[in-house]
């Protein structure tokens, strides 16, 4: 699920910051507070969200550039925890809406996961109350399982998707997810984990 | 003209800063440059004993302060999950063990140390394409097949003895 990433970052720090760490012989804490508010809850583009600042390898320069107003800038080399989890891996979740077209699974930290009706358990038929059901037949006798909300689910990772930015976006449509996990279910030992 | 130049080079030597020449001056221009895209994999475990190590707590008021907001609800997930019972001991050992079974990759290897598989259909689910690896042993000697079967249940066992279940320890408690 999550995996180490080395960047090297040009970071500008703005002389305010610089102030209290450089007196402090805490150069470093400086820096890494400036990166973390660049990374941080950020998602990345084919590396994944960024969870957390793993640790500064080096870093180097300091220099002031003209026209900079005043700040110093640093070429940083770090590694940031990433979150990504790669196909096929099995993950457990909490269910936390569903509507016509699918499961939508929460982490916590992460919601835009998607389970779409055709990866879920077959067959299976949304109930009038929107729940929905799997219809298990075992020696002609049919179980009825419910896929309720806030419920524990086990899914295996089937794409994780980049959607580009929008440049435009209406009103109405929701919001804007960078990046997107679809997952299936349809699989021994996949689906909520009550059920195994 | 000459006085521009003279403030110019004033500018310079006031603010201390080196004066770089135009071709290292663009170098400087980049965003970011990945140098390593995956620098390796980590468990669930290891997260979180560095968000524990960073001074995380499942509290979410607790938090503020060294940990943000975000990292602590990494924090919490992982909490709810099989790596809250793990240590680094227990880990490296299923790891070294797992390496007589050579029918698993890596890849599986995580999916098993992150989730920690009791029952046999978790444990199916972890390792990719289960059934039709089995069914290939299947064509050649029926024995392979049965040694894959056998191999398998060697693996949930190992798991369970390796990492033992919390409900198994409340009623072990109980008891």
């Amino acid at each position: 699920m999550f995996y180490l990433s080395q960047v090297e970052q040009n970071l500008k720090m703005p002389p305010h910051l610089l102030k209290p760490s450089l007196l402090d012989g805490e150069l470093e804490k400086g820096i890494r507070g400036e990166l973390e508010k660049r990374f941080l809850d950020k998602v990345i583009t084919n590396l994944g969200l960024c969870i957390s600042v793993y640790d500064i390898q080096s870093f180097e320069g300091g220099f002031i550039f003209p026209g900079d107003d005043g700040c110093a800038t640093y070429k940083v080399r770090c590694r940031l925890v990433m979150f990504q989890p790669f196909v096929g891996e099995v993950i457990v979740g909490k269910i936390e809406s569903c509507d016509e077209f699918g499961l939508q699974v929460s982490l916590g930290f992460f919601s835009d996961i998607r389970i779409p009706e055709r990866f879920m358990v077959q067959p299976c038929h949304r109930g009038e109350d929107g729940i929905w059901v799997w219809q298990f037949k075992v020696d002609n006798e049919e179980f009825q399982y419910s896929l309720d909300i806030d419920e524990e689910i086990r899914f295996r990772v089937a794409s994780v998707k980049y959607p580009p930015t929008p440049v435009e976006q209406s009103e109405n449509s929701k919001p804007f997810s960078p990046m997107e996990i679809t997952g299936y279910i349809n699989g021994d030992g996949l689906g909520l984990v009550s059920w195994w | 003209m000459i006085y521009a130049l003279i403030s110019h080079i004033c500018y310079f030597t006031f603010n201390m800063g080196i004066i770089l020449r135009t071709s290292e001056l663009k170098k400087y221009y980049l965003v970011f440059v990945r140098e390593k895209a995956n620098a390796g994999n980590l468990t669930n475990f290891e997260v979180f004993d560095f968000l524990r190590s960073r001074g995380a707590t499942s509290d979410p008021m607790g938090c503020i302060g060294s940990v943000s907001p975000s990292e602590c609800k990494v924090f919490g997930y992982l909490s709810g999950s099989p790596a809250y019972m793990q240590t680094r001991e227990s880990v490296n050992e299923f790891l070294r063990k797992a390496d007589n079974f050579k029918f698993i990759t890596s890849f599986e290897k995580l999916n098993i140390v992150n989730s920690t598989p009791t029952v046999m259909p978790a444990l199916y689910a972890t390792i990719k394409d289960c059934d039709k690896r089995i069914a290939k042993e299947e064509e050649q000697i029926a024995k392979e097949n049965q040694l894959e079967e056998d191999q398998l249940q060697e693996l949930l066992e190992l798991v369970k003895e390796i990492f033992p279940q919390p409900a198994e320890e409340q009623e072990e408690l109980s008891q």
